[in-house]
């Protein structure tokens, strides 16, 4: 992992060396450098980062968020543990991988099975809430007995999930 | 290295201890929040590491042993005190020619380049600058003096929150470009959370709390539980903070096992910074410290220069 | 968790102190409306001084040529009166007594006071140049320099209260000025230069002991006052072991500090004889007019004494003694200058560090 050099470089430079731009929300709950990682794999999900593309630089990250950047670098690396990220030094740090995409037909067996699940929960008395509740602590406690990456950070009410 | 390093360290004024008992241990390379109530003790640990003050008992070294006050630790720590303080009715323009004369090094094309991006006029006079861009010239001062350590304190106090956001981004940018550690103190916890990785949490002239941040997330846990069975939990444990209400009561605890095995009928939550926080304050005889010879150790390890 | 890898700073191991004349910019720029003022303030004096002394130099000679021998024409008296009554309030120090005071009070106090007042040392004293540093850098240019426009305006001090201390006084029937006249020592010589220094060194330790500038100000007034008082009236007697005689011939310049009378070569009073005494001896009433001191003209007392046998002694110092005195004075308050200025930086060593 590099970091930029040198205080007097030109001030500000063009938003286009990378393609997205990141965004914090302070309220939510969730770890700032959890947010960051989101943002990249949904952004990658989503196709607007694509495998080469480059990372924002932490200088600018940091210039516009105002967070630590030993953040921004837990979250590279972070990327870098799963694969999805890499840095070169003296350069940045860029795409590597695509998430794994998910076959449609088996998408659309995952999803015939979880609404099943969900009618279950129903007919058992779980509200909204209390699914969401559920859900979300057998989710942690699944990823945290395999070591992922959803960690300590997930907190009551994270909608971000599965895509 | 430890950029701060106290042992034991204590500062009177008359019969009033303003600190006591201070031995904290500031790894480099991370931005360390003092965080207390007023009159914790904040300002003076900061005064005492910048060499404003001699202490009463104990000592301070910074930048990797260098003695608080002396030539080399003057020339490394670069502090802007509350209500930055400055010549009043020199300009701009001045206070850079000052800081020049005064320091072995400054930038000066730096500092010139950033208050015009700041949009700070060089010829007016300092007093008749805004508090965001009085601030800023403080923080330019400092910074064009290429220190190893920023301390800051309070920064923020005077600041409204579009010039807070500026002021803690041109930190941070600081911290990627030169390689700056950073001290700040607040009393405000909330602004210093997406900033801080480094806690020091004061109260009444001593430190309850230090570490790293994600450490100390990962050593404590809220548990909730029953409120008939809480005492009794709470004997086998290290309980920082107890509430609750008559059936269900909420135990802060400090783990040194990574494991989450919890009793059953109890539930265990991770707590964040600012719960943590509070829960300390609010128990006075509540401490954790990590030794000063342990935390030497790991630093070495991590921090790479 | 991960922290910065800082990037290799080239390390200055050699660590020399910041050259001093760095802080010659510093000190100018903050202080120069110090100075400047000092220099306008002493700078209209020194007018007024040229102006009015031009008056009384001019009355003075005309004085003096109407009373010359044996002419003693008709406008001797009146020309004498005239010059006499020239800038009576001046004659005796005047305003010009507070001045090293009042130099010394704002231009020294508020050095330290004010930065100590509004917080700007945590500033000043955290950079890389070093308190102490900071403070010998600014304290000892500026004494210099206020000791030195204080030498210049005496210069202009000087010349105005010479016609009052030239022998030639004699022939215009006044009573001749002692130079050790106390109101007006200090003022003369390198009296005022050294007084404007030790005045600055006072204000430099009151500001760093008071911390406020207003009381520090005041401070410095007063012990500016409880100084000049000390040393006028205790001290400088005793520079110099005062010569003693018998003759009743004192010249008026001679600076008396004690008379008594002996008979027979025991001692029998000092000052005023006792009643009785002064009834058996001098029955023809009082003696002549007072003399400078206020004390009756010893010739009157002596013409009714010594013919019986009574000797007076008379303890003075001589006015060929002024310039040494001069030094002496100048020579101790130098010392404590320096000595208070040495406080003044220590304390802030022993604060800093």
């Amino acid at each position: 992992m590099t970091i930029d050099k040198g205080i007097s470089e030109e001030p500000r430079r063009p938003a286009g060396a990378s393609p997205i731009e990141f965004r914090l929300d302070p309220a939510s709950g969730v770890p700032t450098y959890l947010q960051l990682v989101h943002q990249v794999e949904h952004a990658l999900r989503l196709g607007y980062l694509k495998p080469g593309d480059q990372l924002p630089k932490v200088r600018d990250v940091v210039a516009a968020l105002a967070i630590n950047p030993n953040t921004v670098l837990k979250a590279y690396k972070d990327l870098e543990t799963k694969g999805l990220a890499a840095g070169r030094p003296g350069q940045g740090t860029f795409v590597q991988a695509a998430l794994s995409q998910v076959a449609l037909p088996e998408l659309a067996g995952l999803r015939k099975g979880l609404l099943g699940w969900l009618t279950d929960a129903g007919a058992a008395g779980l509200d909204e809430d209390g699914v969401v509740a559920l859900f979300t602590s057998v989710l942690r406690d699944f990823y945290k007995g395999r070591g992922g990456s959803a960690g300590r950070g997930v907190a009551s009410g994270g909608t971000e999930g599965v895509a | 290295m430890n950029v701060i390093e106290s042992a034991g360290l204590g500062k009177r004024y008359h019969s009033t201890w303003a600190l006591r008992e201070c031995s904290v241990a500031i790894p480099a390379g991370h931005v360390a929040a003092l965080v207390g109530p007023n009159g914790a003790g904040k300002t003076t640990l900061l005064n005492l590491a910048a060499g404003l003050t001699a202490p009463s008992a104990g000592g301070v070294t910074v930048l990797g042993g260098r003695p608080a006050g002396s030539p080399a630790a003057l020339d490394g720590i670069a502090f802007v005190a509350q209500d930055m303080p400055m010549y009043k009715n020199l300009s701009a323009r001045d206070m850079l020619h000052l800081t020049r004369n005064l320091n072995r090094r400054f930038d000066q094309r730096y500092a010139e380049t950033r208050l015009g991006e700041l949009g700070i006029p060089l010829k007016r006079k300092a007093g008749k600058l805004s508090g965001g861009q009085q601030a800023q010239l403080a923080l330019t001062l400092a910074l064009a003096r290429r220190p190893r350590l920023l301390v800051l304190d309070e920064p923020m106090a005077m600041l409204d929150p579009i010039a807070r956001h500026d002021f803690m981004a041109s930190v941070m940018t600081a911290m990627v470009a030169d390689g700056v550690s950073v001290v700040l103190s607040s009393h405000v916890l909330a602004e210093l959370e997406r900033v801080a990785d480094y806690l020091i949490l004061m109260s009444r002239g001593r430190v309850q709390l230090a570490g790293d941040v994600d450490d100390l997330l990962a050593s404590h846990r809220m548990l909730t539980g029953p409120a008939a069975e809480a005492d009794r939990y709470a004997q086998r444990l290290s309980v920082v903070h107890a509430r609750g209400g008559e059936t269900q009561a909420h135990l802060l605890v400090r783990t040194t096992t990574a494991d989450g095995t919890v009793a059953p009928g109890w539930e265990a939550h991770p707590v964040g910074l600012e719960e943590l926080a509070l829960a300390y304050l609010r128990e006075p005889a509540a401490a954790a410290l990590p030794g000063p010879e342990r935390r030497r150790n790991t630093s070495r390890t991590e921090v790479s220069r | 968790m991960t922290a910065l890898s800082v990037p290799a700073r080239p390390e200055d191991t050699s660590l020399r102190p910041v050259p001093w004349r760095r802080m010659g910019w510093v000190t100018w720029r903050q202080h120069r409306s110090t100075l400047a003022w000092v220099v306008v303030f002493l700078g209209a004096l020194a007018v007024g001084l040229l102006l009015t002394g031009h008056q009384l130099h001019q009355a003075y000679v005309t004085a003096v040529a109407a009373c010359r021998p044996p002419a003693n024409s008709v406008t001797c008296p009146n020309a004498t009166i005239a010059f006499d009554g020239t800038n009576g309030f001046l004659a005796n120090g005047g305003i010009l007594q507070a001045t090293p005071a009042a130099i010394g009070a704002f231009a020294g106090a508020p050095l330290l006071a004010r930065e100590l007042e509004t917080g700007t040392f945590r500033y000043a004293w955290t950079q890389g140049f070093g308190p102490w540093r900071w403070a010998l850098a600014k304290l000892v240019p500026l004494a210099v320099l206020l000791a030195t426009a204080a030498g210049v305006f005496s210069l202009v001090l000087n010349w105005y209260y010479q016609p009052y201390f030239v022998a030639a006084n004699q022939n215009l029937g006044l009573e001749e000025l002692t130079p050790f006249y106390p109101a007006l020592f200090g003022l003369r010589g390198i009296g005022f230069a050294a007084w404007t220094l030790v005045a600055f060194a006072i204000g430099a330790l009151a500001g760093m002991l008071i911390r406020r500038v207003v009381p520090a100000i005041a401070a410095t007034i007063f012990a500016y006052a409880a100084l000049a008082f000390a040393a006028g009236g205790w001290l400088r007697p005793h520079y110099l072991s005062p010569a003693v005689t018998t003759s009743l011939n004192i010249p008026g310049s001679a600076w008396v500090q004690s008379q008594w009378w002996t008979k027979n070569g025991t001692f029998a009073f000092s000052g005023w004889p006792p009643e009785s005494l002064f009834a058996q001896y001098c029955p023809k009433g009082p003696p002549g007019p007072a003399g400078p001191n206020g004390k009756p003209k010893a010739v009157s007392l002596a013409e009714c004494l010594t013919p019986h046998g009574y000797t007076q002694w008379t303890s003075y110092q001589p006015a060929s003694r002024f310039w040494p005195f001069q030094w002496i004075e100048g020579g101790w308050l130098l010392v404590l200058s320096a000595l208070l200025i040495a406080v003044t930086v220590w304390l802030v060593r022993r604060r800093a560090t």
